[in-house]
């Protein structure tokens, strides 16, 4: 016992004022790119090329990159398999949707937009930078991720006694149950300023527009909340597969049982990861649900959009992160590039994702990140190099 | 079998309302003991038509360890086979203006003439060169599966001519056994296809592959040459009495009923005496056969199973063609109770698939008869959960039944969990 | 029986498993002294294993029977195996179970995570005792794997090493946790007779210089007759015969356990089969 982390850190750690740079300024830069997007790129893609379509791809883009990349954590990294990934997007949107639908009807008395400059997608609208809408927003898309969270911290409870194909199955159940519950039993949307402001929260809370959806909510979603939300999940994830955390989570999917028996708590991780990813999906759901030309409705977060967030993180490569975006972005783009052959484009996406699967099973990139030479060698030819593994 | 309490029922009713259209509440009144009555028979006629599905899924899971999301679809499949099979051989009871139907868009003929057509060329061309010679195992696979879409195409001739000529129960019959047969021959070709490559995949692949079978299947059948995107209304090949009506009040024989009668239907005892048919006989197949005992071998252990000699390749695709043949089956009887098909990527249609399943693994996956056990169970709990409690929340009654049943015995109730050895 | 003085680092007594109707261990006791390098031998199937994991918390032994596992002071009866690894209880498969997907290095870095004192939170806000950490986890996992002659393929993948450097890997991957007992099962399965000298000479340096107690179960009886200086032996479940090498080897239990009783079949003495 000679060797002690603790002595032994103290002695090659950075000074605290320097790690403090290194490890905050990122998330600063996160948010100032996120800006750079929204003020530059947004009216440069609308205005100047008039490419209204591309803008709204990227917001969908980006949607899905946090959507896949949570999902990485919990499948990926963990190798717990969800597929009621979507539940989580649903109850987070749902929960942002009612704290800033009545939220503004409290505040202004109607639900029309109001955030500032950085919260919208329309162009030439004259807005402060900043207002309390924004605020709203932002407090609303935690408060879903919380709630999702909690979801999360729901489904994770089960993965402690339920393994592979029976906590998939779970996760599919809780799911089908969420998306049920918003449809059956949530009211129809309130629209009168008066018996909003009499109508207590928790009835509030109730009216979430039921199997009609939830219509008339203000789009906030923007390329600065979409982005920011990006930047900041790809630095989690980042940061956390390069800590003792991600190694930690890995080694779950690995070998549980010598993951067990090197001193990793499973049951506590997977709950962490579980709960995460819900959190992560809960904030994605919630911008979702702002999003302009999205109307709101669970029958669409069933266990159809949740196989599509699998897809993505299976085609891109369990556990690598950039893997995941990059088959976001392309599963994203694929179906509407597919257009032209009209009818075809599902069978073609499906046919795509079996081949896919048929001639390389590990997804595009394996477990490796995009940069890693590893991730290519099936490309070039080089995966007999290491020759003793199979 | 007339009802206990008093003469037949008048015939002013014939033909009576089917059973979707009294889905909702049974006509109002009803006594405890008859709407308890009413309740269990439904929900034993679905639930056997459940434990249908759940066999395959079942099956497949014993042997390959992998969930057959593509099962479901295959259960669509064989609703929409026989729809289109139906209306192929001549069926039309429904009027097609009232019922918005459209003409049959499946060409059934099509595929079983190009099916007929192989054949033929292939007995003419391929025979005599491979006179003398073995086959190979994946000729040998062509063959088998041609010959078998030849049979697919007889028997839908065979509707046409029974229905031609009168005997429609039996042209029915025909058409549930040509329903049976190509979906068996789908499974076959999937199975072939996709999952023999992936055998020694990681489980994950084979699920994602699973997935987009699911999908491929799904959106294949809302092209327009094929089923298209609006839902049809199916004809009705099996009879549908009234076989008893019992307890029920009214104040004179001929009145409207004042409170509802127990009624047993014929499509109903149909569709459970199938079901239940098909599952003695396959549990006789599984526990008394040589193949069978090949297939519970296989489960056990794939390996230690080809060490032995069993062409584990061909217990396998049994398995599948036997699975797919089971769902088609429980699609046909499904779509004769509740009439309307929806389109092949309606979700309420693959979400039954999907809780066939939940009732497998309630039951036990990889148990035939824990199969059996669960669909019933959740056909019951589904059922009663509509009719006493809140009716919208059907389907979370079947999975919060799952979660909970996962969560108190993880193996489901027949099943066993296998410890992993360190 | 010799008592040492001291009081033992691993005390176990009274430890039995059933799984259904099957006796897996009866009665297993053992003392382990600071320092130690003890064998546990058997025939296949006589419970070695199912005593590792009875050791670790990967079952629980059959309560009631006054069952005692106390390892420095601490019980770990009813301890989760991370709980147990964290006390200082470390152990190698028989059947290797590395993370195949996580390079050679980062087998070794996970280890060390029973000793970070960084937080989640903390890993995502690099802050500076976790980047210290990190350094020290970096520095102490290259030094085992250089130890273990394991450095030069420190960026491959687990599965990617031959057989032999595998099992050298559990082993470091098992140090890394700092232990103070470590449990080897079966360090030598499938190794030739070269690197189970060398095996041989690494286990005796690990515990000398890592200060650590160390039980062994082996079948290769050249290399356990050689390096351990108690041996127990177990059969059908039950602890047969204790003692030094030479007395083991005399002891005509163990001979009837391993060659057969008269009207026994003979059974093979030491392959390098398992468990």
């Amino acid at each position: 016992m000679a060797w002690s982390l603790s002595s032994r850190a103290s002695q090659l750690g950075p000074p605290a004022a320097w790690s403090l740079v290194r490890g905050v300024l990122p998330f600063l830069a996160c948010v100032a790119v996120a800006i750079l997007a929204q003020v530059i790129l947004k009216p440069f893609l609308i205005t100047t090329l008039g490419w209204d379509f591309a803008a709204k791809m990227i917001v969908d883009v980006g949607i899905n990159i946090v959507l896949a990349v949570s999902l990485t954590l919990v499948n990926g990294f963990t190798g717990q398999f969800s597929i009621g990934h979507a539940a989580f997007m649903a109850v987070g949107g749902y929960t942002a949707a009612a704290i800033v639908y009545y939220g503004s009807y409290r505040i202004a008395g109607n639900p029309d937009l109001a955030g500032g400059v950085l919260s919208s997608m329309l162009v030439g609208r004259e807005a402060p930078w900043f207002t309390p809408h924004d605020l709203l927003f932002l407090v609303a898309m935690l408060a879903g991720g919380v709630v999702a969270a909690l979801c999360g911290y729901l489904v994770g409870l089960p993965s402690l006694r339920l393994k592979g194909d029976y906590l998939a199955i779970v996760t599919l159940g809780f799911g089908e149950i969420v998306r049920v519950l918003i449809q059956s039993q949530t009211g129809d949307v309130l629209y009168d300023p008066e018996e909003i402001a009499q109508t207590p929260a928790w009835k509030l809370a109730g009216s979430l527009g039921g199997s009609l959806g939830f219509s008339g909510l203000p789009f906030y979603t923007s390329f600065f909340w979409v982005y920011l939300l990006v930047l900041v999940t790809l630095l989690l994830a980042w940061r956390i597969k390069n800590s003792s955390y991600g190694r930690a989570l890995i080694s779950i999917r690995e070998d549980e049982i010598a993951s067990e028996a090197m001193g990793v708590d499973t049951t506590r991780f997977k709950i962490r990861a579980f709960v995460l990813s819900a959190f992560l999906a809960g904030c994605a759901g919630a911008l979702f649900a702002h999003t302009v030309g999205v109307q709101l409705n669970a029958a669409e977060l069933g266990f159809v959009k949740s196989f599509d967030i699998i897809i993505m993180v299976v085609l891109g490569g369990l556990g690598s992160i950039s893997g995941a975006v990059i088959a976001a972005i392309i599963l994203t783009i694929l179906p509407e590039a597919l257009r032209g052959v009209a009818e075809y484009r599902m069978v073609a996406y499906a046919v795509a994702l079996i081949v896919m699967m048929l001639v390389r099973p590990k997804g595009l990139l394996g477990v490796h990140e995009v940069w890693e030479r590893a991730a290519w060698d099936w490309l070039l030819g080089a995966s007999k190099r290491k020759g003793a593994g199979r | 079998m007339d009802s206990r309490l008093g003469p037949a029922p008048p015939r002013a009713h014939w033909p009576p309302p089917r059973a979707h259209e009294q889905a909702r509440g049974y006509y109002p009144p009803f006594t405890v003991l008859e709407k308890f009555l009413q309740t269990l028979m439904d929900g034993l006629a679905v639930g056997s038509l459940y434990a249908l599905i759940a066999l395959g899924y079942t099956m497949v899971y014993g042997i390959l360890k992998f969930i057959n999301f593509a099962h479901s679809d295959i259960f669509v499949l064989g609703a929409w086979i026989s729809y289109a099979t139906a209306l192929f051989a001549g069926y039309n009871d429904l009027d097609p203006a009232a019922a918005g139907i459209q003409a049959a868009p499946f060409p059934v003929w099509v595929l079983y003439g190009l099916g007929g057509a192989t054949f033929v060329a292939l007995v003419v061309a391929g025979i005599p060169k491979l006179q003398g010679r073995p086959l190979s195992e994946s000729a040998r696979a062509l063959l088998l599966g041609v010959t078998w879409a030849w049979a697919c195409a007889g028997m839908a001739l065979a509707a046409r001519v029974l229905q031609g000529a009168g005997w429609s129960i039996v042209g029915g019959g025909a058409i549930l056994i040509c329903s049976m047969l190509t979906c068996g021959l789908v499974g076959f070709t999937l199975e072939r296809v996709a999952y023999k490559p992936l055998r020694n995949a990681p489980r994950l692949n084979v699920l994602i592959t699973a997935i987009g079978i699911s999908l491929l299947l799904q959106n294949l059948g809302q092209l327009e040459w094929m089923f298209g995107t609006r839902p049809q209304g199916m004809p009705s090949l099996l009879p549908d009495a009234v076989l008893a009506e019992i307890g029920g009040s009214r104040p004179s024989p001929d009145a409207d009923w004042t409170v509802q009668p127990v009624r047993i239907r014929l499509l109903d005892v149909i569709a459970a005496g199938t079901a239940i048919v098909l599952m003695l006989a396959l549990d006789r197949l599984v526990f008394h056969t040589k193949i069978g005992r090949a297939m519970r071998a296989v489960s056990f252990s794939e390996r230690n199973a080809a060490l032995m000699g069993i062409p584990v390749d061909r217990v396998i695709s049994f398995t599948f063609v036997l699975g797919s043949m089971l769902a088609a089956a429980a699609g046909f009887l499904y779509a004769q109770k509740y009439t309307k098909l929806g389109q092949t990527a309606d979700t309420v249609w693959v979400l039954l698939g999907l809780k066939a399943f939940v009732a497998a693994v309630v039951g036990g996956i990889g148990n035939i008869r824990g199969a059996m056990l669960g669909g019933i169970l959740i056909g019951l709990l589904e059922f009663f959960g509509v009719a006493y409690l809140i009716p919208q929340l059907r389907d979370v009654y079947v999975f919060g039944v799952l979660i909970l049943v996962l969560l108190v015995r993880p193996g489901g109730i027949l099943g066993s969990t296998a410890v992993e050895k360190v | 029986m010799t008592l040492k003085a001291s009081a033992p680092i691993l005390e176990v007594r009274n430890v039995s498993k059933t799984f259904g109707g099957l006796k897996a261990v009866t009665d297993f006791a053992l003392e382990l002294h600071k320092g130690d390098l003890q064998g546990l031998i058997g025939p296949n199937g006589a419970g070695k294993t199912t005593c590792f994991n009875l050791l670790t918390g990967v079952y629980r032994p059959d309560a009631g029977v006054g069952e005692r596992i106390v390892l420095d002071g601490q019980s770990l009866v009813g301890l989760r195996p991370s709980r147990i690894a964290a006390q200082g209880l470390s152990r190698t498969f028989q059947n290797i179970r590395l993370f195949g997907e996580l390079s050679v290095l980062d087998n070794v870095k996970l280890a060390c995570h029973v000793r970070v004192t960084y937080s989640m939170l903390g890993g995502v806000l690099r802050t500076a005792g976790c980047l210290g950490q990190e350094a020290a986890i970096t520095e102490r996992a290259m030094e085992l794997l250089r130890l273990f002659d394991l450095h030069d393929r420190a960026a491959e993948q687990g599965r990617h090493l031959p057989y032999g450097a595998q099992r050298r890997l559990e082993i470091a991957r098992a140090l890394a946790t700092s232990p103070k007992v470590l449990l080897l099962d079966e360090p030598a399965a499938g190794m030739n007779p070269q690197e189970k000298v060398e095996l041989a000479k690494l286990i005796r340096r690990v515990r000398d210089e890592f200060d650590v107690t160390i039980l062994l179960i082996e079948h290769d009886m050249g290399l356990v007759m050689d390096i351990c200086e108690r041996i127990t032996v177990l059969d059908y479940g039950r602890t047969i015969a204790s003692g030094t090498p030479a007395h083991v080897q005399a002891d005509p239990r163990v001979i009837q356990a391993y060659l057969g009783a008269v009207d026994d079949e003979p059974a093979p003495a030491a392959g390098g089969t398992h468990a």
